[in-house]
């Protein structure tokens, strides 16, 4: 065999270098979210309330959603989520869909009816990062909305993130295991104390479960955040 | 002559040369952290295909190329476990790939001690690029590395061996951090001089002087502030005078920042010696 042939044949071997499949543990509890919590319902007072289903890979997926209220005595509730205050008195507002599989998946919301003022308390979520992978992402964080459409994702003096890895991305997440279907905050320049990222276009206060960082290049999971609230 | 078949402290004598022909590969399903554990990722690759050449110029002066003609790197595609379908397509970018030029001098021979300087320059011909500019056949640097070799011979038995150890400064430009490289390695030859058994034990210590590597965007075994300590056997087996097949493992024993995978390389190489 001649040197010259040899060239191709090993230039040939480089081509057996094809791209394969890697697959992504990705499952996800599929969820109902209420999405416009209330804490109280003046009596009298009308307010619907939203929900979204989450599949099992974290995605916002259509599925009918049916609500009722565990007190119709206090606060009845249209099966399309119109919530009314009949009588001062507790009560939660249950929204659930019933999937192919024939499993109950729902989520509630206590809300107390007064005589006062239909209210909503949210303006803020809070939580902690944690690290899961053998870099280091430690601190506690706060989603904050600012009104118009405009959300603030604030980190602590506690934060602490490794600066060794290129490309390391923040995101907002239903599903911690991917950056798919995640909204991209941006990349992470800010590697210790305090610093916050504004989020504007009108995302939901509600719509995610998790903070996620995340490698793009390496396509590594650092770690994670869920919202306690 | 040489002790080792190639490189060492012993530089070529005039007029002789070592040619090699070979196909180097990597593929990583995980790698070393910053804390030297090891992570997942993407499987990913790197596939060279190369010319590594040694001519003495003088008996003194030894010209030295190393070239991948052909760098291929490549990620595998990302899908869903649970509903199959594609979450990140896979790519693959094909390029000449970094390029070694060389010259050693052998700056003192003694009895068996052989010791030589070498200058190195990187050039950087390998590419970044893919559909989200995460692949690399190259590190995009040029570097300068200063490397000092000194070898010894000696009779075990019947057998000629030798040892060989090296320290290198390698000093990197585009916010990459420099290096301390070093190694030791000892071979023999075996079946009558036809089969030559190479261990060689070498690493890398950056210096982290550079940008943090999460500054620069690469990736594999092209990321800033990478290190390792490797563990390499290798075998050459001559099917004539001058001709032989090579083959080569290189094992991390530990790493930071760089493929956690054992890579491969398996080449032609010839001996050139005068009359041959």
């Amino acid at each position: 065999m001649k040197l010259v042939h040899l060239v191709p044949m090993l230039a040939l071997l480089s081509l057996l270098g094809c791209i394969g499949d890697d697959f992504l543990l990705d499952t996800v509890d599929e969820t109902v979210r209420i999405t416009n919590p209330i804490d109280s319902l003046k009596v009298g007072d009308a307010y619907r309330f939203e929900a979204t289903y989450f599949n099992k890979i974290g995605l916002e997926e259509s599925q009918p959603i049916t609500w009722t209220s565990s007190d119709p005595d206090v606060m009845t509730m249209s099966s399309d989520g119109l919530a009314i205050g009949e009588s001062i008195g507790e009560a939660s507002a249950r929204a659930f869909t019933i999937l192919n599989t024939g499993d109950t998946i729902r989520d509630e919301l206590p809300v107390i009816v007064n005589a006062d003022a239909t209210s909503a308390s949210l303006k803020g979520r809070t939580g902690a990062l944690e690290a899961t992978s053998s870099y280091i992402l430690e601190g506690a964080f706060g989603l904050r909305d600012e009104g118009g459409g405009t959300l603030v994702l604030e980190f602590g003096e506690d934060y602490l993130a490794s600066s060794s890895l290129p490309g390391l991305y923040i995101y907002l997440t239903n599903n911690p295991s991917t950056n798919s279907g995640a909204l991209e905050i941006g990349e992470v320049t800010v590697f210790s104390g305090a610093h916050s990222y504004t989020i504007t276009g009108g995302v939901s206060l509600t719509k995610y479960s998790h903070v996620l960082y995340y490698c793009k290049p390496f396509g590594v999971k650092v770690g994670e955040g869920e919202f306690d609230n | 002559m040489p002790a080792a078949l190639a490189g060492g402290g012993w530089p070529q004598p005039k007029g002789h040369g070592y040619f090699k022909l070979s196909q180097w590969w990597v593929i990583s399903d995980q790698h070393y952290t910053d804390t030297g554990l090891k992570d997942p990722n993407i499987t990913s690759g790197i596939f060279n295909t190369s010319l590594y050449a040694e001519y003495g110029l003088t008996n003194k002066l030894t010209g030295v190329v190393y070239f991948p003609f052909f760098s291929r790197a490549l990620i595998n595609n990302v899908r869903s476990a649970t509903t199959q379908e594609l979450i990140t397509p896979g790519d693959a970018i094909n390029s000449l790939g970094d390029t070694d030029i060389s010259l050693k001098y052998g700056i003192f021979a003694k009895n068996q001690l052989s010791v030589s300087l070498t200058g190195t320059l990187g050039v950087p011909l390998g590419i970044q690029g893919g559909i989200a500019n995460n692949l690399q056949t190259g590190d995009g640097e040029w570097n300068q590395m200063l490397q000092v070799d000194a070898g010894i011979s000696f009779p075990i038995g019947k057998i000629n061996a030798y040892a060989n150890a090296y320290g290198a400064f390698n000093n990197r430009t585009n916010g990459f951090s420099d290096e301390v490289r070093y190694g030791i390695e000892a071979g023999a030859p075996f079946l009558k001089d036809k089969l030559y058994v190479i261990m060689r034990l070498y690493g890398i210590t950056s210096l982290k002087n550079g940008t943090t590597a999460g500054m620069v965007n690469s990736t594999s075994i092209f990321a800033n502030n990478s290190e390792h300590l490797t563990f390499s056997p290798e075998l050459n087996y001559f099917v004539n005078k001058n001709w032989g097949l090579s083959a080569n493992a290189a094992i991390a024993l530990r790493g930071r920042i760089i493929f956690s995978a054992p890579a491969y390389s398996a080449g032609v190489f010839f001996r050139l010696t005068p009359n041959s």
